[in-house]
């Protein structure tokens, strides 16, 4: 009996120990997200065993209890751009070498082929994505939405608007929707005046409005007739139309367009073959690879490219270009989301967007 | 005369010769510890899981250092400020002391920590600390080229709010109220009042539910108690099987079921009841809350309720009757006021529940139906204003415990039963 307890304890040590020592555990968001990022860096990864993927709901809630009770069981996280600036002030995550990551095949550095300046050394360059108002074919007869304010319009195109939770994108929106030029959005916002005015126009749309939290629920919404148009994540709408064959129409005219970083842990428990992972995701390879499997903009403008070469790049024989939200043709209309911004004033109005949803 | 006195005068002792006393004394120690030990588990489970972690959150929720150890020169220039006039170089020069002494991520903490006292100073901070170094003198100069919003008297003077170790300002935030520069409690903006309103309408949706609960339970209850085995064990499976079903599950059903184009609405438009326009707005909203919340917190009331039913023997109300009781008075005056303990267990439970329940609010409330709870977990997870957290998570404890004295007062909480 003590002879089975022995070996039974030896060998689940021993597990236990080679299992730690495989194992960098990502943090995603799980999904067709996640499954992009594990086909596009994992499986072409060097030791594609070693890499544990889990699922979160964003927000640095966990890491930031994981480093401060010194018990970090997460290696990397992929956060959202106000996260990747604070958890990096706040010395949540570590702050890397540039150095030591690919530069793009003609030799540029890293940091100066990414289409936003890199705010930190924490950073490390994934996504972008963007807030895009759609609808379903056939919603509206005659004319057909083209522009913003055509979302917050209820009388020429009627119907339920799906909007989310957080104020985020939409007062950037609804200011352009009252007429505000895209690059003097911000200037605007900075002002109480201006705060006003977007919470003006969000008026318009309020009694006609379905909140929603989860990705998912705006194209439920849009699909089952609940709401005529709706707000998403661009990277929902665009799997739905490439991989399900949806009927939807995104309006990219004044869409958000919002970053989406890898950062390394503090105090990370696998951190050097983090580290490895890390410099392998951040190549321009990796990068044009994702955008087979979901139609999130790389980073880096030397996948972009790849991709245009490559075409048609999506997996199932599909072109990808239009589907990208950072893409030349639409960027004149969209609103880079400024962080810094949302960082200073994002509880604030938070707070404001809560009572104004409630009321 | 001879072998009594013998033994009394000296001290009693064991058979293997040690004083009866002693023995006595080692053997209840022995147990005493067998005690401790068999004690401790718990106990320090309790410590560890429930202690702490309380004791935890009361600090957060008042703790104010960090920013005073990381700016003392500024707090101290800014007390010889008559706090009307432009600031001076002195402050400055305070200010660039402090952060270029300063660690990096503490002077991070505190510019996330200023931005609740006034939304800016996060910015102001990080893009000073950034040029730090290479700063000369006059101060003044430098920090207003560094970013010129530093002539912005109100930072300075809400430098004010912070300049104790402790602070309330988590509670005032969490009752809608907060500081002004000269720490005076007022009210905040009326277009930014949103606490108040979810903590009304938290207790409300509790108590709704609770009483929703009670209704639907005692009926239930009743039948498991009183129907023959065999009926009875499968409504039993009845009441536990949802209980057992995946919560998010049941929510979706709920979705599926009372959503603008579920299946009431169709059912009732397609009876001609209701006209297509005017289908009911069930889900997403405040009664979406209520409705799934109630299914969800059923059997947390209907099991106590069974519990203490179970053991009232039926020749009570037989008695009743026989002294000459309708059924139905009979079973007011008789048997209600002995399922009292198990309502009381199963209100207790519910409200309890109900008070900081969050998934459900969160998936179905829409605009107006969701809870304080949400914001507790806003804060925990997206915003890290831990401390308005932690204010938030005292104020719900404290708000149970007043529920659970005047349950004390009413029915007396020797009176619950749980089973």
């Amino acid at each position: 009996m003590k002879v089975i307890l022995k070996q039974t304890l030896l060998a689940s040590v021993v597990a236990v120990t080679t299992a730690a020592q495989a194992e960098v555990n990502i943090v995603s968001w799980g999904g067709a997200y996640t499954a992009s990022q594990q086909k596009a860096y994992q499986a072409t990864y060097k030791d594609p065993d070693s890499i544990n993927f889990i699922n979160y709901n964003g927000g640095l809630g966990e890491v930031r209890t994981q480093v401060e009770s010194g018990n970090v069981t997460w290696d990397i996280v992929d956060v959202l751009p106000h996260e990747g600036r604070v958890g990096c002030d706040e010395g949540l995550f570590e702050e890397l070498d540039r150095s030591m990551f690919k530069p793009a095949p003609d030799g540029t550095p890293m940091d100066d082929d990414i289409m936003v300046q890199v705010p930190n050394d924490c950073l490390v360059p994934q996504i972008f994505w963007s807030y895009v108002p759609f609808y379903q074919e056939g919603t509206f007869k005659g004319e057909q939405p083209t522009t913003i304010a055509d979302f917050f319009n209820v009388k020429k195109f009627p119907g339920k608007r799906g909007i989310h939770t957080w104020p985020n994108a939409l007062i950037e929106m609804a200011l352009l929707a009252d007429g505000v030029a895209v690059k003097d959005v911000y200037k605007v916002m900075s002002t109480d005046a201006g705060i006003d005015r977007a919470f003006k126009m969000l008026d318009k749309i309020k009694d006609h409005a379905v909140f929603w939290s989860a990705g998912s629920k705006p194209l439920e919404l849009v699909q089952s007739g609940e709401v005529a148009m709706a707000l998403a994540y661009n990277g929902r709408v665009g799997a739905a139309i490439l991989s399900e064959g949806a009927k939807f129409v995104p309006v990219w005219d004044g869409q958000v367009l919002e970053e989406e970083w890898l950062v390394l842990v503090k105090g990370a428990p696998n951190r050097e073959a983090a580290i490895d992972f890390l410099i392998h995701a951040s190549t321009t390879e990796s990068q044009a690879e994702q955008a087979k499997y979901i139609n999130y903009g790389p980073m880096r403008s030397s996948a972009f490219e790849i991709m245009t070469k490559g075409e048609p790049w999506f997996h199932n024989g599909k072109t990808i270009m239009e589907h990208m939200p950072n893409r030349p043709e639409v960027m004149s209309r969209t609103v880079v989301a400024n962080p810094e911004w949302w960082a200073d004033y994002g509880d604030s109005i938070g707070e404001r967007y809560t009572a104004w949803m409630g009321q | 005369m001879s072998a009594a006195p013998e033994t009394v005068s000296g001290p009693l002792i064991t058979a293997d010769g040690i004083p009866l006393k002693e023995s006595l004394q080692k053997s209840l120690r022995r147990s005493k510890i067998r005690a401790a030990l068999l004690v401790a588990p718990p106990l320090l489970f309790l410590i560890f899981v429930f202690v702490i972690p309380i004791g935890n959150m009361l600090t957060r929720s008042v703790d104010d250092k960090l920013i005073n150890q990381v700016l003392p020169n500024t707090f101290e220039a800014f007390e010889s400020w008559d706090k009307v006039s432009e600031p001076d170089e002195s402050m400055f020069e305070a200010m660039y002391q402090d952060l270029k002494a300063a660690d990096k991520t503490d002077i991070g903490k505190a510019s996330v920590r200023m931005n609740y006292a006034k939304p800016g100073w996060r910015s102001l901070i990080k893009r000073t600390a950034r040029k730090i170094k290479k700063m000369e003198p006059p101060y003044k100069e430098a920090f207003l080229q560094a970013d010129d919003r530093w002539i912005d008297g109100e930072f300075w003077l809400s430098l004010g709010i912070m300049k104790d170790k402790r602070t309330f300002g988590y509670y005032l935030n969490a009752v809608d109220r907060t500081y002004d520069f000269d720490k005076n409690v007022i009210h905040v903006d009326e277009e930014r009042k949103v606490y108040n309103l979810l903590w009304w309408r938290t207790i409300q949706v509790s108590i709704i539910v609770t009483l929703a609960c009670l209704l639907l339970a005692y009926p239930v209850a009743y039948l498991l108690a009183t129907l023959p085995m065999r009926i009875a064990n499968l409504l039993m499976i009845c009441v536990l099987m949802p209980f057992w079903t995946s919560l998010l599950v049941r929510i979706v059903a709920w979705m599926i079921m009372l959503q603008q184009n579920g299946v009431v609405n169709d059912t009732l438009v397609a009876a001609g009841i209701l006209s297509d326009e005017n289908r009911l707005a069930m889900m997403y909203n405040f009664n979406g809350t209520v409705i799934v919340m109630t299914q969800i917190l059923l059997p947390f009331m209907i099991l106590p309720i069974f519990s203490v039913m179970k053991t009232i023997p039926p020749s009570y109300m037989k008695a009743a009757q026989n002294l000459g009781a309708t059924p139905t008075l009979a079973f007011i005056r008789v048997y209600m006021p002995q399922t009292i303990p198990g309502i009381g267990a199963g209100c207790i439970l519910v409200f309890i529940v109900a008070i900081g329940y969050y998934i459900t609010p969160e998936l179905v409330g829409g605009k107006d139906g969701r809870l304080i709870g949400n914001m507790v977990a806003y804060h925990m997870q997206r915003s890290l204003n831990w401390g308005l957290a932690a204010a938030m998570g005292t104020i719900l404890l404290i708000v149970i415990l007043i529920f659970y004295w005047i349950y004390d007062k009413i029915i007396g909480i020797d009176n619950m039963k749980m089973g």
